[in-house]
């Protein structure tokens, strides 16, 4: 048997600290779902996601039981939509939609990823039509998540589609008024989206995948926030540097990876699906002690934004990948920490007091793992505003080779400052003041493409 | 022709302990197998496996050990086996589980355990009790083969820790492998 204080340290990080699976999510290849009509397609594909994921819940729960650690989500990616329906018209585009939900409602999914387009370069006709029918898809589904991946190191940014996201994101947004935009928060913009990411709302399945594999996404920011409580409890703050919390998170973050991956590959195992990658992410919840922004509180900023928030970020982040890494087999998808506004309840509180802004949630999203997730802002920001704090934060993915996301939610008829609650796992927040308003309208109107970085041309 | 031993010794802790007594068995021309030693509350004990020449008996080990310098007389009792022992590394069971309780230090917590698995036919593999001020820690490694419900069996554990005053908490030995072992890879947990 291990020793006694090995067994009782996992122990606390399992019962204690709440450590869990966030989420093991199926990605299934749709490629071959496409037929001679728009019905037989739709058929198929609902066909071939139950085919696949119709046992895939019941076996988590299942391992999940076994192990003593819950998987909190149980999620399905599917092939960028806009491929699968390739020569769809908006309607059509509608149709497949439903089914898509359709299918995740009949494999007991609460989420499904993948309503997506790549347009870094350029746009086809297909990937326009469905871009075009986000606003309504969404919004007449419950369970859809929709991505597109506008810019990249390799190609550049397309600002002809960064224009077009300012106005769907406010199309969407007005759609689901009656939620307060909700629609806004299952649409995230992309630059450099990876394949294999299993979080949503940006899940796809990529097309380099194999027909159907399971990714792995673990989470626990309050199992490190615990155990840097207890380390500075017990050895002293004044004992300490920040290289030892690095250590520490590192040494964690391991022992979280190695259980996720256990389970991942256990589930893998039982369904006879190949296993892709875990995701080392932390990946808040607005429950309590569930806070990426709690870290930041723990390691000496009182209120995140203020200085130092961003260098605190980094350096999470990079001891998140060190100790992941060499926990895993394949490591993939975000790997990092999140710092999504709505689902953090300490990152919505200093929204609250004004001490997170806007522009300094930008600043630490150069050393995040995604981007701009979750913010809510005024109802009346106009689209071009939008489509230009998008092209800021696609820049910062493009120049640093890393992803970024914009997931923004014009909050309809509300200010900021105002409060927007969409539950569960989406959370609240007060609405965050946009400044510089309708000052970006020109450099939006130009389209056109902001060419790839010099340093992409490694060939 | 040859014999398999089963030795059992318990003395007060020194150095050199273990070094005294293998030379007694090496001196009688034994070949040691699996040998577990643990020291408790200041006193050594070591269980071990040996194999002998038919020749040597029980008593020739015995008379070795009464040789031996210690504050406290060298407690050992032997077995000899009929036939041979499997010393070669057993796998645990598919279904190992580990079940940490924790609570105010009383009379009684181990047997009431002991009782808990026994009554529901659960063979206890490996046992770590500590006792740290008031606060008892029993670490049982257990195989729940016969356990057909796992909701069931968690649930009676958590009715024994209400009616206990205690923390269980049930792992899959898995886990702890995962969670410890640098070196195994996972595959290797989950294939076996």
């Amino acid at each position: 048997m291990l020793r006694s204080d090995q067994i009782m340290a996992t122990v606390e990080m399992v019962q204690k600290e709440n450590l869990d699976v966030r989420t093991v999510t199926m990605g299934i290849n749709l490629l071959d779902c496409r037929q001679g009509s728009v019905k037989a397609t739709c058929k198929s594909v609902e066909d071939k996601i139950e085919e696949y994921a119709h046992n895939f819940v019941p076996k988590c729960n299942e391992i999940a039981m076994k192990y003593g650690i819950p998987v909190v989500n149980k999620r399905i990616s599917v092939t960028p939509a806009a491929l699968v329906g390739a020569g769809f018209d908006v309607n059509d585009f509608v149709l497949l939609a439903k089914s898509l939900d359709n299918a995740a409602a009949k494999a007991g999914i609460d989420i499904l990823g993948g309503y997506t387009a790549h347009v870094e370069k350029g746009m086809t006709r297909s990937d326009k039509a469905l871009i075009a029918s986000v606003p309504r898809a969404l919004a007449e589904t419950k369970r859809l998540c929709s991505s597109i991946n506008v810019g990249s190191t390799q190609k550049g940014i397309n600002m002809d589609a960064v224009a077009m996201m300012g106005d769907t994101i406010k199309k969407l947004a007005m759609n689901t008024a009656d939620s307060g935009g909700f629609g806004a928060a299952k649409f995230v913009v992309f630059c450099n989206q990876p394949g294999d990411n299993p979080f949503m709302a940006g899940a796809i399945h990529g097309v380099e995948e194999a027909d159907v594999v399971l990714n792995v996404g673990v989470s626990g920011p309050g199992v490190i926030a615990r155990s840097l409580e207890k380390i500075i409890k017990k050895k002293g703050r004044k004992n300490l540097k920040l290289d030892d919390i690095a250590e520490e998170i590192k040494q964690i973050t391991f022992r979280v990876t190695r259980c996720g991956e256990l389970i991942g590959r256990q589930v893998s195992r039982e369904l006879d699906v190949e296993f892709g990658v875990v995701d080392l992410s932390l990946a808040p919840t607005p429950k309590v002690g569930d806070s990426v922004g709690e870290i930041l509180q723990i390691l000496g900023v009182d209120d995140v934004g203020a200085p130092g928030s961003t260098a605190i970020v980094a350096m999470l982040n990079d001891a998140v990948k060190k100790g992941g890494i060499f926990a895993s087999k394949a490591v993939g998808g975000l790997s990092g920490a999140f710092i999504p506004v709505m689902e953090d309840a300490v990152l919505a509180e200093a929204v609250g007091k004004g001490a997170l802004s806007i522009e300094k949630l930008e600043a630490m999203t150069c050393v995040c793992s995604v981007g701009l997730d979750m913010v809510p802002i005024p109802g009346e920001v106009d689209a071009a505003t939008i489509a230009a704090i998008i092209a800021d934060e696609m820049a910062i993915g493009m120049v640093n080779n890393k992803t970024t996301a914009a997931r923004l939610i014009p909050v309809p008829g509300k200010k900021a400052g105002d409060v927007v609650s969409f539950g569960g796992l989406f959370g609240e927040s007060p609405i965050m003041e946009v400044r510089n308003v309708n000052k970006s309208g020109r450099f939006i109107a130009w389209g056109g493409r902001i060419p790839a970085p010099i340093h992409s041309f490694k060939n | 022709m040859s014999k398999q031993m089963v030795i059992s010794v318990m003395s007060k802790d020194r150095p050199g302990i273990i070094a005294d007594i293998t030379t007694v068995i090496f001196g009688l021309g034994g070949d040691l197998a699996d040998l577990n030693q643990s020291v408790l509350g200041g006193y050594f004990t070591m269980i071990l496996i040996a194999e002998f020449d038919n020749t040597v008996t029980p008593e020739d080990l015995l008379a070795g050990f009464s040789h031996i310098d210690s504050e406290t007389k060298i407690e050992a009792t032997i077995k000899e086996m009929s036939k041979s022992l499997e010393t070669e590394k057993e796998k645990l069971p598919l279904e190992t589980y580990i079940v940490t309780a924790q609570g105010e230090n009383r009379k009684g917590l181990v047997k009431t355990m002991g009782e808990f698995f026994y009554s529901r036919n659960i063979n206890v593999l490996d046992l770590v009790t500590t006792k740290e001020k008031q606060k008892y820690t029993m670490i049982f490694q257990v195989d729940l083969s016969p356990i057909s419900s796992m909701n069931t069996f968690r649930q009676d554990l958590q009715n024994l820790a209400d009616t206990e005053n205690m923390d269980l908490v049930l792992q899959h030995n898995d886990i702890f492998m995962a969670t410890n072992e640098i070196g195994i890879q996972l595959h290797t947990i989950i294939e076996n």
